[in-house]
């Protein structure tokens, strides 16, 4: 594919982001450069927002569950960039309106005390690489109308990431079982989502070796500092205006986030 | 609507009770013209209990159903219902499970109260907890009499809410976290089912309470030495010829059970 094509395709993106109006898919224009296409238009944004002066602060992964795997036909996960002004504090309102098509997630959070630079990172190297893990909640959005997305449209669309929210009170991997550890996630007090680790990717460090293994292999590598947002526990759940969640996970404890009432 | 005569609940009583001894499926009764209110779909379940308890049974507990929110919403209910367990039920934890005396069984992850005081009436959370002697993680079987699984509320109460079979983990100590412990359900070791036991009315201790409430209402008592099942922490699975079915917690153990590949074991499902 062309450069100016896939140069549209962000633009087209980018556009829906800014004006909040979600665009048709995006996964035809890029069918025959399939995955590494659509990797090219995020790293187009990616560009696009360094030179704005946004500061990246990590990853996130997504596509880590067998059920949304196998609804999106693929066998793989996916990732995509996180930046400081999409952090958000444990606790706080986030307007309805910034985040488009918004639905939530808990995730395991993992960050990073030194860099992983070597080439193929095995399970070892990223254990003594992680300073600490964390709860999370994600509020993944989509630029794309519906959210009729195939793996193209979302990898294309820096893996449909929104905003996240961290908890406070950091654990040591030695501390928690992150396959066996419960999730459950509640709107305004019901639950709507419960899961546990193995949920993702049989563990959430089995997600985070994904991505380091997958940057090692384009000569990149993950650096101190870094937070990686494993991939969801348990179903999505969809926001409305008003709503306030909260996730707990087993061993780390809670995050909470609400929606404001109005965009 | 038939007449919900004595002589009506009896004979429905026989003709779930002969489904499950003979494991071949019927209709539903909501879908044969049957319409019960739920008082009489328990009077139903009773009376097919007692016929159990006539041929030497002995009952040995009670299970929960429908205590997660989106199987109320399904059924369109608001509260839980129950059922009893009887020793006949009871799989031995890791011994060999012949399916011939299933129909289309079903197998999900739960957690299981032992109690050591006697339960009847509205109790609080405090109460539920001083009751209970032994928490332990425990797989269900469910297998419902009727053909493809389809009944309404008033369907499955009377069918006993498809109890079939309990195997039980190792007891655990009641001071246990179990508000939010991780399940896993492998199958010949994938993972077929995750969840949490928050999945169970946001925490299994509700279900306890809720149990209590519902003898009370209906004028019994949960008795001491007696095993409660709390609820699924997952949608069940169907249970197949062949399987090692292994749950794994977060803070209880593991269960697991393992049905007989031979041929006499295998039942064709219904298409």
């Amino acid at each position: 594919m062309s450069d100016e094509q896939l140069q549209l395709i962000a633009a087209q993106l980018r556009q829906a982001e800014m004006t909040g109006v979600a665009c048709k898919p995006v996964r035809e224009q890029l069918e025959s450069g399939g995955i590494d296409a659509a990797y090219q238009v995020q790293q187009i944004n990616v560009k696009h927002w360094k030179e704005q002066g946004r500061r990246a602060v990590g990853y996130k992964i997504g596509l880590t569950s067998a059920s949304v795997q196998k609804q999106l036909g693929v066998d793989q996960p996916d990732f995509g960039g996180l930046y400081a002004d999409m952090a958000v504090a444990d606790g706080d309102e986030v307007s309805f309106g910034q985040v488009l098509q918004p639905k939530v997630e808990a995730e395991v959070a993992l960050v990073l005390a030194q860099d992983l630079s070597m080439s193929s990172p095995t399970m070892a190297d990223l254990i003594r690489a992680t300073a600490f893990v964390l709860p999370a909640i994600e509020i993944v959005g989509s630029r794309i109308e519906n959210w009729d997305i195939s793996i193209l449209d979302t990898i294309a669309d820096n893996a449909s990431s929104g905003m996240y929210v961290l908890g406070n009170m950091p654990t040591q991997l030695q501390d928690v079982d992150l396959r066996l550890c419960g999730m459950v996630m509640e709107r305004n007090g019901e639950p709507v989502s419960v899961g546990a680790g193995q949920a993702c990717l049989g563990h959430p460090l089995n997600a985070a070796l994904w991505v380091a293994r997958t940057f090692a292999a384009r000569g990149q590598g993950l650096c101190a500092g870094d937070t990686i947002l494993t991939g969801a526990l348990g179903p999505m759940v969809t926001v409305n205006p008003g709503d306030r969640f909260e996730a707990n996970i087993a061993g780390l404890g809670s995050v909470r986030v609400g929606f404001s009432k109005e965009a | 609507m038939k007449s919900n005569n004595n002589g009506s609940i009896k004979e429905l009583a026989t003709l779930v009770d002969s489904a499950a001894s003979q494991a071949c499926a019927i209709t539903q009764l909501s879908a044969q013209g049957v319409s019960l209110s739920l008082a009489q779909a328990y009077q139903v379940q009773a009376a097919s209990v007692a016929k159990r308890i006539a041929r030497g049974e002995v009952q040995v507990g009670i299970k929960m159903g429908f205590t997660s929110r989106a199987k109320m919403l399904q059924m369109g209910v608001n509260d839980v219902i129950w059922g009893p367990l009887t020793d006949a039920m009871l799989i031995e934890e890791g011994a060999p499970l012949d399916l011939s005396r299933f129909i289309h069984p079903r197998i999900e992850p739960e957690i299981a109260f032992l109690l050591k005081k006697p339960l009847s009436g509205k109790i609080s959370l405090l109460e539920a907890r001083a009751a209970v002697e032994a928490i332990a993680p425990a797989l269900e079987i469910i297998d419902s009499r009727y053909k493809n699984f389809a009944f309404s509320l008033e369907d499955v109460v009377a069918d006993n809410c498809s109890s079939s079979g309990v195997v039980l983990g190792q007891w655990h100590s009641a001071d246990i976290d179990i508000a939010n412990i991780g399940m896993v359900m492998e199958c010949n070791s994938q993972a077929t089912q995750i969840g949490s036991s928050a999945a169970i009315l946001g925490n299994p201790w509700r279900s306890l309470v809720a149990a209590a409430r519902l003898a009370g209402e209906a004028g019994v008592e949960l008795a001491a030495g007696s095993i409660v099942l709390a609820g699924a922490a997952t949608a069940a699975e169907p249970l197949r010829a062949g399987c090692h079915i292994k749950l794994l917690t977060e803070a209880l153990g593991s269960v697991s059970v393992s049905t007989l590949t031979d041929e006499n074991g295998e039942r064709a499902d219904e298409k």
